[in-house]
C-alpha cells in the first residue's frame, strides 16, 4: 500500500466519521427542539416557535464554519444574503417607493392631482430609471447622467460639511482646553494645579500625535536623524490607535457571540434567566 | 522537527481548543453565578443625564441605524433608551436609515410600549406617545430634508398613518424642533448625523455604536459634537445600570469579563511561547 493510498483511506474514514457525527448532531438538535419547544405554551404562536428553531439551527450551521467550511454553511450564507436583500427590497418598496412614487401617481383621485404630483417628481423618477440602464450594455452610458449628478451633489455638499465638521471643529476641540485656561482668568483661578495641567498635557499629546503621524506619511523629505525619531513617535501613536481598535473589535465580536448564546439559552432552550 | 503537515494539524487542533475555551468562557457565567460589579463610564453617564434632564413631553429622535447583525450590542441600547423615554414621559420619534433596521425599530417600540404599563404604570400608544417613522432612502439627503421639513420627509409613519396631524409630532416641523437626537449605529451614520444634522440644525446629539466603530467617535466628544456616547455592549450595560433595569446587556457583562480574562491569558501565553521559540532558535543557530 502506497502513501497516497494511505492518505486516501484516512481521508475517506474521516469523512465517514464526520458524516456520522453530523447526522447525530442534527438528530440531537431535532429531539431537543421537539422536547423543549413542544407542546406550545399558552400564548405562544407556532410560527414564532418555528422561527426560533430555524434561528437556532442556522446559528449552529454558521458556527460550524469554525470547524471547517462545509456545504451547510454555504447554504446558510446564501440564505442570509438572499433574505437580507429580499427583505431590503420589500421594505424599500413599502416604505419609500410606494408612499413617495406609486401612491401619489397611481392612486391620484383626479387627473389634475396626477399631473400636479408628477410635475415635481418627474426629474427624480427619470434619473432613477436611468440608473437601471446599467443592466444593458448598449444603453448603460445613460446612467452616467444620474451618477454624475449624485457625485457632483455629494462632493459639493460634502466639501463644505467635511471641512467644517471633521477638520475645523476638531482643530478647535484640540486647542479649546488650553485656550480656556489661557484666556479665561476665572477658569484658571478656580482650577487646581492638576486640573490646569491635565488639559494642557492632553492637548500637547494630541498635537504631537497629529503632527508625528502626518509626518510619518510625509515622504517628500527623507526620514533621517531627528526626522526618523519623530516618525517613530508617529508609528507608536498609530500602534496605540490600532491596539485600541483591535481591543474594541474583539469586544464587539465577543458581544455577538454572547448575543447568540443568550438566544440559544433563553429563547431556544427556554432556560430561566 | 515536525513536518509542515504535522504543524498545520497541530495548529488546527490548537485553534479548535481556543474556540472551545472561548465558548466555555461565554457559557460558564450563565451556569455558575458570578458577581462582577461594574460602574457606568463617564460618557454613558453624560448621555443618561442629557436625556434625564429633558422635560416631560420633549421630543427625542431615535435613529436606529443597524440591522439584525448588530442586534446583540445595539438592541439592548435601543430598549434602554426607549424605556428611559417612557419612564420620563418623553416622546420618542423612531426612524432608521437601514431598510433591514425597520424590523428592529418595530420590535423595540412595540416591546417597550407593551411593558410600559407594568414597568412605569403608563400606557404608551403609537402616534400619541411615540412615533415610529420607519425607513426612508436618502442617508445624508434625508437628514437635510428632515431639517427643512420633517413631515414632508416622512409623509406617513410605519403603520401608514399620515404624520400631518399626528399628536406625537405636534410642533415638530423640522429637526430644529426636536429636543435631542440619539443615533444608534452599526456603520458610519453617526458621522453623517453630526455633519448634516447636529452641525447644521443645532440640536443635542448623542450616539451609541457597536464596539468596532467606537474608537472613531471619541474625537467628537471633546468638541461637544456629541453630548454622550454608549460604546458596544458595555455602553448598553451602563445605561441599564443607571436606569436600574437589568437586561440582556447587564447579563452579558459577566460573560464579557470572563472572555476578556481568557483572551488576555491566551495573548500572554502565545507571546511567551513565541519568545521561548525565538530564544531556542537563536541558541540552536
Amino acid at each position: 500500500m502506497t502513501a497516497v493510498d494511505n492518505t486516501q483511506t484516512s481521508s475517506s474514514s474521516r469523512r465517514t466519521i464526520e458524516l456520522v457525527v453530523l447526522v447525530g448532531l442534527v438528530t440531537a438538535f431535532g429531539i431537543i427542539s421537539a422536547l423543549v419547544r413542544f407542546p406550545l405554551e399558552e400564548g405562544e404562536k407556532l410560527r414564532d416557535v418555528i422561527g426560533i428553531i430555524i434561528g437556532a439551527g442556522l446559528t449552529f450551521i454558521f458556527y460550524s464554519f469554525l470547524y471547517r467550511d462545509n456545504p451547510l454553511f454555504k447554504i446558510a450564507e446564501n440564505l442570509y444574503v438572499g433574505v437580507a436583500l429580499g427583505y431590503g427590497a420589500i421594505i424599500t418598496w413599502r416604505q419609500s417607493l410606494r408612499p413617495e412614487v406609486y401612491d401619489p401617481l397611481f392612486r391620484a383621485v383626479t387627473s389634475e392631482a396626477f399631473w400636479h404630483e408628477l410635475s415635481y417628481r418627474v426629474v427624480p423618477i427619470v434619473l432613477g430609471i436611468l440608473l437601471m440602464t446599467r443592466l444593458s450594455k448598449k444603453h448603460s452610458w445613460l446612467s452616467r447622467y444620474s451618477y454624475g449628478l449624485m457625485v457632483g451633489w455629494g462632493a459639493g455638499m460634502g466639501i463644505f460639511v467635511v471641512t467644517d465638521s471633521y477638520i475645523l471643529k476638531q482643530l478647535e476641540g484640540a486647542i479649546r482646553p488650553l485656550q480656556k485656561i489661557v484666556t479665561d482668568p476665572d477658569v484658571a483661578a478656580n482650577l487646581s494645579f492638576f486640573d490646569q495641567a491635565w488639559p494642557v498635557v492632553g492637548s500637547l499629546v494630541i498635537l504631537i500625535g497629529t503632527v508625528s503621524v502626518l509626518f510619518y506619511f510625509f515622504f517628500s523629505v527623507p526620514h533621517k536623524r531627528l526626522g526618523s525619531g519623530f516618525s517613530r513617535v508617529g508609528i507608536s501613536y498609530l500602534m496605540i490607535a490600532f491596539g485600541a481598535s483591535f481591543g474594541y473589535t474583539v469586544m464587539g465580536r465577543m458581544s455577538l457571540l454572547i448575543g447568540r448564546v443568550q438566544f440559544l439559552m433563553f429563547e431556544w432552550l427556554k432556560i430561566k434567566q | 522537527m515536525a513536518t509542515p503537515q504535522e504543524q498545520i494539524k497541530r495548529m488546527t487542533i490548537i485553534r479548535h481548543i481556543i474556540y472551545a475555551l472561548v465558548a466555555a468562557a461565554v457559557v460558564l457565567p450563565y451556569i455558575v453565578k458570578m458577581d462582577m460589579p461594574f460602574s457606568a463610564s463617564k460618557w454613558s453617564k453624560k448621555m443618561y443625564e442629557a436625556i434625564d434632564k429633558l422635560e416631560p413631553g420633549s421630543r427625542v429622535l431615535l435613529s436606529f441605524d443597524y440591522d439584525p447583525a448588530a442586534e446583540a450590542e445595539l438592541y439592548p441600547m435601543s430598549m434602554a433608551l426607549l424605556r428611559h423615554c417612557f419612564k420620563k414621559d418623553l416622546i420618542p420619534i423612531v426612524m432608521t436609515h437601514w431598510p433591514d433596521g425597520v424590523g428592529m425599530c418595530k420590535k423595540a417600540c412595540e416591546e417597550a410600549a407593551a411593558e410600559s404599563p407594568k414597568l412605569w404604570g403608563k400606557e404608551k400608544i403609537s402616534g400619541r406617545d411615540f412615533a415610529l417613522l420607519g425607513f426612508r432612502v436618502g442617508g445624508a439627503d434625508l437628514i437635510l430634508n428632515m431639517g427643512e421639513n420633517l413631515k414632508g420627509a416622512f409623509t406617513k409613519d410605519f403603520y401608514d398613518e399620515p404624520t400631518a396631524g399626528m399628536a406625537a409630532l405636534e410642533g415638530v416641523d423640522s429637526l430644529r424642533d426636536i429636543d435631542m437626537a440619539v443615533d444608534l449605529a452599526a456603520g458610519i451614520h453617526v458621522q453623517v448625523w453630526i455633519a448634516y444634522g447636529h452641525d447644521r440644525f443645532d440640536f443635542p446629539l448623542g450616539a451609541g455604536t457597536t464596539a468596532v466603530i467606537a474608537p472613531k467617535l471619541y474625537p467628537f466628544l471633546q468638541t461637544d459634537q456629541l453630548v454622550g456616547f454608549l460604546g458596544g455592549l458595555r455602553g448598553a450595560a451602563d445605561y441599564e445600570l443607571m436606569l436600574e433595569q437589568s437586561g440582556k446587556a447587564t447579563q452579558g457583562m459577566q460573560a464579557q469579563s470572563v472572555t476578556h480574562v481568557l483572551l488576555i491569558v491566551m495573548i500572554v501565553v502565545a507571546n511567551a511561547r513565541f519568545i521561548v521559540n525565538r530564544l531556542r532558535g537563536k541558541q540552536e543557530a
